[in-house]
């Protein structure tokens, strides 16, 4: 418990220092913010309302106070365009998009340990070269490459999948439709990296001692690898899936644009082109603390499956 | 029914011509009884263990030898000892430290040999197995020790956990590589104790392997020296110390005296590095007697001459392979 709350507390550093930064990179634009904001759309009222809603009138440090406060409650204001709540926009999207990178986390683990476990046990073998190979092919192809090399062969050319979107919001089927590329394109690199990762970790615990003792009480291999090697070898797997998360909606960015599918990603991108900071600012803060619960997610569940790094955690070491 | 090992010889593979580690070695051990194998380190202690356990390196071949265990004769060549484990063989390793897994508890570790052992039971049957084998050999709190991790445990009370898995696998022949070796003298005594209660519940042979004398001396009923992958004397643990038929065991019995350290703690000495020189290259051929560069007796003859096993007593029991026995 002492070790959650210290981790609560770093993260909570981390979202006081994006935000700062967040709120002083809005502010550092040159000139004047609400020309800026609203450029040929602007009229008097547009810019009298910009000017009262950030407080861009007041000094800098109400305005941060101001800005604080609003988004610590969740208010992230009120589009200045369509009207309505900011945190209301970005929540519409979200779902899509942890959807998208959650689909395409749960792909690379699952096919990311199967054929770093094939691999394993296999090595030396055809099929260990084979994967080895297609590992690395994965893992260098830019995920945007694959997005559009997916497009156009399964949906261009031989009309599998649909183009874009995400599907009729009723209908299952057709949104998993929706989702079986895009998710691909992503998952595809970290299946890749997972695999040699998995292989890696699995030879080298199973030349471990344990491991013969297990051989010696008669246990079957399947067991022993599937099981009690695994286990060792997710360790170091679990440590980078927050890095893998935080990449994968990274990445979610290109092939929503790709895919043409409503998200966070191209929420940003569309916010940027017609320069709607206060969009950009409550998309990318909602980003980074999805980012900071994975990490921390991260944390608990190798504690769980390694009792040695709840212990270094407890007693306040580094694990 | 004795445990009876016959012929084994083991070479490794490598860069070079191979390494013979282990040069046709056979031995028996009677039910209820443990046999020492001492060596110096390098001898191939572990290896005439991991050989009659299946569980060679990859780059080991078992060249000849067989095993007899319940019975039934095994091809070791064949590796046909191999579904033997966990179901008539069991082992306890050097390094107690290592040999548990770091993710799963100590229950795990003792209801996963269960699965093996005692297919029929259910979960709940084999925690409670589990814990009266801890309690069996000795370890305070056996309920609470289910749900630790092995970290939570000290070497000695690891081992102990070793020796209740072997417990609960109830071998025919148990083998035990260096068990202490790792462990603080002080609980050396303890764990041997385990063993040999063990050895006396399940009646079954033990292999105790070491390269301690004082340990032999102590605990086992019978003892065979190895030197450079070859046998070279073996018989009741008590006629050797008495009488040593070899000029290596002679050595290693009086370095033990000169020492005088009491019966248990050499396990942590190593006496064999009075004895001067070194092992011979193990990928050479060996012309002669093994032991005659080291040896103080050795005469022209020792260098070509291959020696057999000499009788030293009446039941054929105690044997040593010298040229020089009955020779003044
Ligand atoms: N995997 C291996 N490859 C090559 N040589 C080995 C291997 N394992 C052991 N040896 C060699 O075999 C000999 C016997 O080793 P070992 O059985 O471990 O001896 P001991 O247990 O008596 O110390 C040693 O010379 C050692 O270097
Ligand atoms: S045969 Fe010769 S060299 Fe070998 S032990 Fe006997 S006396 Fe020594
Ligand atoms: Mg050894």
């Amino acid at each position: 418990m002492a070790f959650l709350l210290r981790r609560a507390q770093a993260a909570l550093f981390t979202i006081a220092c994006v935000m700062l930064m967040l709120f002083m990179l809005v502010r550092s634009v040159p000139g004047d913010m609400a020309s800026i904001m609203l450029g040929p759309r602007a009229t008097p009222e547009l810019r009298a309302r910009i000017v009262a809603e950030m407080g861009l009138d007041q000094n800098i440090f109400v305005q941060l106070w101001l800005f604080l406060t609003r988004v610590v409650r969740g208010d992230f204001g009120e589009d200045i365009i369509s009207r309505r709540p900011i945190i209301d926009i970005v929540a519409e999207v979200l779902p899509n998009t942890l959807i998208l990178a959650g689909t395409a986390l749960f792909l690379s683990l699952v096919f990311g340990i199967l054929l770093g476990l094939i691999a394993a046990k296999s090595r030396g073998s055809w099929a260990d070269s084979l994967l080895g190979l297609l590992s690395v092919a994965f893992v260098s192809t830019p995920s945007l490459v694959v997005s559009i090399v997916l497009l156009l062969l399964f949906s261009r050319a031989l009309h599998w999948f649909p183009v874009a979107g995400v599907g009729d919001s009723g209908d299952m089927l057709d949104q998993l439709a929706h989702l079986v590329l895009p998710a691909t394109a992503l998952a595809l690199g970290w299946i890749g990296y997972i695999a040699r990762l998995v292989r890696a970790a699995l030879l080298e615990t199973l030349t471990e001692h344990h491991i013969r003792t297990l051989r010696a009480y008669g246990v079957p291999e399947w067991r022993i690898a599937g099981i009690y090697a695994l286990r060792l070898a997710l360790v170091p797997l679990v440590s980078i899936l927050g890095i893998g998360l935080g990449d994968l909606i990274g990445s979610a960015v290109f092939a929503e644009l790709i895919f043409a599918r409503p998200g966070i990603g191209s929420l940003i991108f569309n916010s940027i082109a017609v320069r709607n900071y206060p969009v950009v600012q409550a998309a990318v803060l909602i980003i980074i603390l999805i980012y900071i619960l994975a990490n921390l997610a991260v944390d608990l569940i190798n504690s769980r499956l390694d009792p040695r790094i709840a212990r270094a955690m407890r007693e306040g070491r580094q694990a | 029914m004795s445990v009876a090992v016959n012929n084994l010889s083991v070479d490794y593979r490598g860069h070079g011509p191979d390494l013979h580690a282990v040069r046709d070695v056979s031995f028996t051990i009677p039910p209820g009884r443990m046999l020492g194998l001492v060596g110096e380190s390098g001898s191939g202690k572990s290896t005439v263990a991991f050989a009659l356990m299946g569980l060679l390196q990859a780059n080991a071949r078992i060249t000849s030898g067989d095993m007899q265990i319940g019975g039934r004769n095994y091809d070791l060549t064949k590796n046909a000892t191999a579904p033997l484990r966990g179901r008539g063989l069991a082992m306890i390793f050097q390094d107690p430290l290592l040999s548990l897994n770091p993710v799963f508890t100590i229950g795990a570790h003792l209801t996963e040999i269960l699965r093996v052992v005692a297919p029929r039971e259910d979960a709940g049957r084999r925690r409670a197995m589990a814990e009266e084998a801890l309690a069996k050999v000795k370890l305070t709190d056996p309920r609470r020790r289910l749900d630790q991790y092995p970290h939570e445990l000290s070497g000695g009370m690891r081992q102990r956990v070793v020796i209740a898995m072997a417990l609960l696998a109830k071998p025919v022949l148990l083998i035990a590589d260096e068990p202490t070796t790792a462990l603080d003298v002080t609980v050396e005594a303890s764990v041997m104790r385990e063993i040999c209660a063990l050895r006396d519940e399940l009646n079954c042979s033990v292999l105790l392997i070491t390269h301690s004398l004082g340990l032999v001396t102590k605990y086992c009923d019978d003892m065979a020296v190895l030197y450079a992958g070859e046998m070279l004397e073996q018989g009741p643990a008590r006629a050797i110390q008495l009488r040593p038929g070899h000029p290596y065991s002679r050595l290693l019995l009086d370095c033990e005296v000169a020492i005088d350290q009491p019966r248990h703690e050499p396990a942590m000495a190593n006496s064999f590095k009075v004895i001067g020189g070194e092992l011979p290259d193990l990928r050479a051929p060996v012309s002669g007697c093994v032991f005659a560069a080291r040896c103080d007796r050795a005469v022209a003859d020792c260098a070509v001459t291959v020696p057999s096993a000499v009788r030293l007593d009446a039941e054929g029991r105690h044997s040593a392979r010298c040229l020089r026995i009955g020779v003044s």
